[in-house]
C-alpha cells in the first residue's frame, strides 16, 4: 500500500500542486475511461446482429419451431397417455362423490380418506409424468407418510393445500383428456369423411387433399397448444406451494444461521485455545533459551512443564470442539442432501430435544461423563423452544469441557404445564488448571438473549459443592 | 525511547494468554509488566493503580469488554495509557470498533514475538501506526460500511498539514514522510501535532478513523 501512495508523489514537481492518487491496484498514470470503455463498446458492436435478427419474422418462426421440435414424442406420449388417465381421474372423481354421499352413513369416511391419499400418489405420479414428458421439474410434494403419527398423517391429507390442488389437478387432466380425445376424435373423423365422402377426381383432387392437410394442420396444433396448456398450468397445482416454499426458506436461513453460529464458536473456542497454547509454547521456549539466566528477572523454574501441560489440556479440548462442530457440519450436509423435504412444520431441520441424546454421546466420546435425564412429554414442544432448549444444553455441556475439564455432569430437561425446564450441572472441576471464568463462557450472553425472548429466564453460575449450574426455564 | 522500561498492563480473560505473554514480555529489558487483569472492569481498577504507558488489550471479555475498557480509559486521561488491541483474527468483526473508541493499534496474538514487542514500542511512541498496512486497509474498509461518506468536516488545515494527513493515512512513518515531502523530521514532527491536535485526535490511528469517516480519504484520492 505504501508504494501505491508513494509513487506518483515521488515524481511530483510541486507539493502543493494538485496530484490524483490513484487507487489500490490502480496503474499509476492509466486514463480510467479508456482502459475500461474500449471492451464494452466493442461487444456493443458485435451484438446488434443477432438481436436485430432475432425478433424478424421468418427467425422467429424458425425459433419457435425450433424450440417445438425436440421433445415432441414426449408430448405426444404426454396427451395420448391423458386418455386413458383422464377415464381414470374422472372414475376417481365419481368415487369421491359417491363417497361424500356415503359419508353420511359414516362408512364413506374411511373411503374418503383413501381417495385423498390416492389422490396424492396419482399427483406423485403426475410430477413424474410431467417431469420425464414434457420436461417440466416440480419439486417434490410434502410427504404426508413421513409423518410419525397416524392422527398427524391424516390431519395433513385433509388440511393440506398440496391435497385439494393436486385433486385440482386432476380435474385439469380429465378436462384435458377430453379435448384431446374430442380433437382426435374431429380430426380422424374429418379425414375420414373427406376420403370417402366426396367424389375424388382429377378436379377436387387438390383442394380436397389440401383440406386434409388443413385438417391436420389444425389438430396438430389444437394438440401442441393442449401440451403447452398442461406444462403452464401444472406448476400452478403440482409445484411447491407457498407454505412448502417459506418453510423451505427458513430451514436455509436457519442453516445459515447455524453456520455463522458455528463460524463464532469455532472462533471462540478453537482460535482462542489455539492461541493460548500458541503463546504457552512460545514462552515456553524463552524460559529455556540458552543464555536467558537473567538474575535481575528470574523465570518461574516451573513454567515450561506447566506450560506443557496447559497446552496439552488445551489442545485436548479444541480437539473435542472440533470434532462437534465437525459434527454439526457433517449433520448438516446430511440434512441437506437426504430426506430434507421441507414439510408444514420442518421436523429434522431444527435440533431437538429429541437429538440430546446424539450430542451428549459425541461429548462422552470427548471424555466427558454425562448422563441425560428427560422428565414429562417433550414430544410436542414447540420446534423453537425445543432448539433453544437444545442450544443451552450444548453450551452448557462444551463449556463445561471448556472451563472444568471432565467432571460428571447431568443434563435435565423437565416439561411441566407452564414451562420447559433445562439444566446442565456439573460436579467440581476435575483438572486443576480449570478457569472458571466469570460469567461463563460467552455464548451464554446469546442465549441469554434468546431465553429473554421468549420471555424465560437463564441463569448461570457456582453451585455451593463447587460445581457449576446452568438453567434455562423456558414458558410454554 | 526513554531509559525506564515501559509499564505494560495484559488484559485477557485467559490466564493461559496472560502467563504466556507476561513471560515473553518480561524478557525484554525495555519492558516490565506491572499487572494484568481478567476483564475490563478489572482493568479499569487495575490500570487506576499501576499507571502504565500501554495497556495490552483483548476484545472480548465478560465483564466488560476490550471496547468498553479502552473507550473509559480513554474517557479518564486522553494521553495514558495508549491501547493496544490484540485479537485472535484479523478480519475480527469488533477490531475496528476498538480502534473507533480510541485505542491506538491492534497486534495478532499469533504474530511473532518480535513483531509484538515492537508494536508496543511504536504505540508507547506514536510516531508511526502499528501495522500501517493492516490498520490503513482496516479503517478504509470499514468506514464507508458504517457512515454514509459526509461533507468533508474536517476542520481547516493548511496546504502542508493536508499532504501530511494524507500520508499518515497512508501508513508512512515520520521518517518516510519527511523522505517524501522533503522536509525534516522534526518539520514533519510539528506538521503531525498541529494536525492531532486540529482533529482533536489522540494519535495517528484516530487522525486516520477521522481522514476517513470525513471523506477527506475519498475527496484526496
Amino acid at each position: 500500500m505504501i508504494s501505491s501512495v508513494a509513487v506518483p508523489w515521488g515524481g511530483a514537481p510541486h507539493p502543493g500542486a494538485p496530484i490524483r492518487v490513484p487507487r489500490a491496484g490502480e496503474p499509476p498514470g492509466a486514463p480510467v475511461g479508456e482502459s475500461l470503455g474500449r471492451p464494452v463498446g466493442h461487444d456493443r458492436n458485435v451484438d446488434p446482429f443477432q438481436q436485430f435478427r432475432a425478433p424478424g419474422g421468418r427467425g422467429r418462426l424458425r425459433a419457435v419451431l425450433a424450440a417445438a421440435r425436440p421433445g415432441w414424442p414426449g408430448r405426444a406420449l404426454y396427451l395420448l397417455l391423458s386418455l386413458p388417465l383422464a377415464l381414470t381421474y374422472a372414475a376417481l372423481f365419481a368415487a369421491l362423490v359417491g363417497s361424500v354421499v356415503l359419508v353420511v352413513q359414516g362408512v364413506g369416511l374411511l373411503l374418503l380418506l383413501l381417495l385423498l391419499a390416492v389422490t396424492r400418489g396419482l399427483a406423485g405420479v403426475e410430477r413424474r409424468l410431467t417431469s420425464a414428458l414434457l420436461g417440466v421439474e416440480l419439486a417434490r410434494g410434502e410427504r404426508v407418510r413421513a409423518e410419525p403419527r397416524v392422527a398427524r398423517r391424516v390431519q395433513r391429507l385433509v388440511l393440506s393445500p398440496g391435497t385439494w390442488r393436486a385433486l385440482g389437478w386432476l380435474g385439469v387432466r380429465v378436462l384435458l383428456g377430453t379435448a384431446t380425445l374430442a380433437t382426435l376424435f374431429f380430426a380422424v373423423a374429418a379425414v375420414v369423411a373427406l376420403s370417402v365422402q366426396p367424389p375424388w377426381n382429377p378436379l377436387t383432387a387438390v383442394p380436397l387433399l389440401a383440406l386434409v392437410v388443413v385438417v391436420v394442420l389444425v389438430a396438430l396444433v389444437a394438440l401442441e397448444l393442449q401440451a403447452r396448456l398442461a406444462a403452464a398450468v401444472v406448476p400452478r397445482l403440482l409445484g411447491a406451494a407457498t407454505e412448502q416454499r417459506i418453510a423451505a426458506l427458513q430451514q436455509t436461513s436457519r442453516r445459515l444461521a447455524d453456520r455463522n453460529r458455528l463460524a463464532r464458536d469455532l472462533h471462540d473456542t478453537i482460535g482462542h485455545a489455539l492461541t493460548a497454547s500458541l503463546l504457552q509454547a512460545t514462552a515456553a521456549r524463552r524460559t529455556l533459551a540458552p543464555g536467558r539466566d537473567d538474575p535481575l528477572r528470574p523465570v518461574p523454574t516451573d513454567f515450561a512443564r506447566q506450560a506443557l501441560e496447559h497446552i496439552e489440556s488445551n489442545t485436548r479440548t479444541a480437539l473435542a470442539e472440533l470434532d462437534r462442530a465437525l459434527s454439526v457440519l457433517r449433520n448438516d450436509d446430511g440434512r441437506s442432501d437426504g430426506a430434507g423435504v421441507p414439510s408444514g412444520q420442518p421436523a429434522g431441520a431444527a435440533p431437538s430435544v429429541a437429538d440430546l441424546e446424539d450430542l451428549l454421546a459425541g461429548l462422552r466420546d470427548g471424555g466427558l461423563p454425562v448422563a441425560l435425564v428427560v422428565d414429562g412429554n417433550v414430544d410436542d414442544v414447540p420446534a423453537a423452544l425445543g432448539e433453544l432448549a437444545y442450544r443451552v444444553v450444548q453450551e452448557g455441556s462444551t463449556n463445561v469441557l471448556r472451563h472444568a475439564g471432565c467432571p460428571l455432569t447431568v443434563v435435565q430437561v423437565v416439561r411441566s404445564e407452564q414451562a420447559l425446564v433445562v439444566r446442565v450441572c456439573n460436579e467440581r472441576a476435575s483438572s486443576l488448571d480449570s478457569r472458571p471464568g466469570p460469567g461463563g463462557g460467552r455464548g451464554l450472553a446469546g442465549l441469554r438473549e434468546r431465553a429473554d425472548a421468549v420471555g424465560g429466564t437463564l441463569v448461570a453460575g457456582p453451585t455451593p459443592t463447587g460445581g457449576y449450574e446452568l438453567c434455562a426455564t423456558l414458558p410454554l | 525511547m526513554t531509559g525506564a522500561p515501559l509499564r505494560l498492563l495484559l488484559v485477557d480473560d485467559d490466564v493461559l494468554v496472560r502467563s504466556g505473554l507476561r513471560v515473553i514480555l518480561e524478557s525484554e529489558a525495555d519492558l516490565r509488566v506491572v499487572g494484568d487483569a481478567g476483564t475490563g472492569q478489572e482493568a479499569l481498577d487495575v490500570a487506576a493503580r499501576s499507571d502504565p504507558d500501554v495497556v495490552l488489550m483483548d476484545v472480548r471479555m465478560p465483564d466488560m469488554d476490550g471496547i468498553a475498557a479502552t473507550a473509559a480509559l480513554v474517557a479518564r486521561d486522553p494521553r495514558r495509557p495508549r491501547v493496544l488491541v490484540l485479537t485472535t483474527f484479523e478480519d475480527d468483526d469488533y477490531l475496528f470498533r476498538a480502534l473507533q473508541a480510541g485505542a491506538s493499534g491492534f497486534a495478532l496474538k499469533r504474530a511473532d514475538p518480535d513483531e509484538l514487542v515492537d508494536a508496543i514500542r511504536i504505540v508507547a511512541r506514536g510516531s508511526s501506526l502499528v501495522l500501517p498496512e493492516l490498520t490503513r486497509r482496516l479503517i478504509a474498509a470499514q468506514v464507508p460500511r458504517r457512515r454514509p461518506r459526509g461533507p468533508a468536516a474536517l476542520p481547516d488545515l493548511t496546504v502542508r498539514e493536508a499532504d501530511v494527513l494524507r500520508l499518515v493515512a497512508g501508513g508512512l512513518s515520520n521518517a518516510e514522510i519527511a523522505g517524501q515531502l522533503h522536509l525534516s523530521r522534526e518539520t514533519v514532527k510539528t506538521h503531525v501535532s498541529s494536525v492531532l491536535l486540529k482533529l482533536c485526535a489522540r494519535d495517528r490511528t484516530q487522525a486516520v478513523i477521522a481522514a476517513y469517516e470525513s471523506g477527506f480519504m475519498d475527496t484526496a484520492g
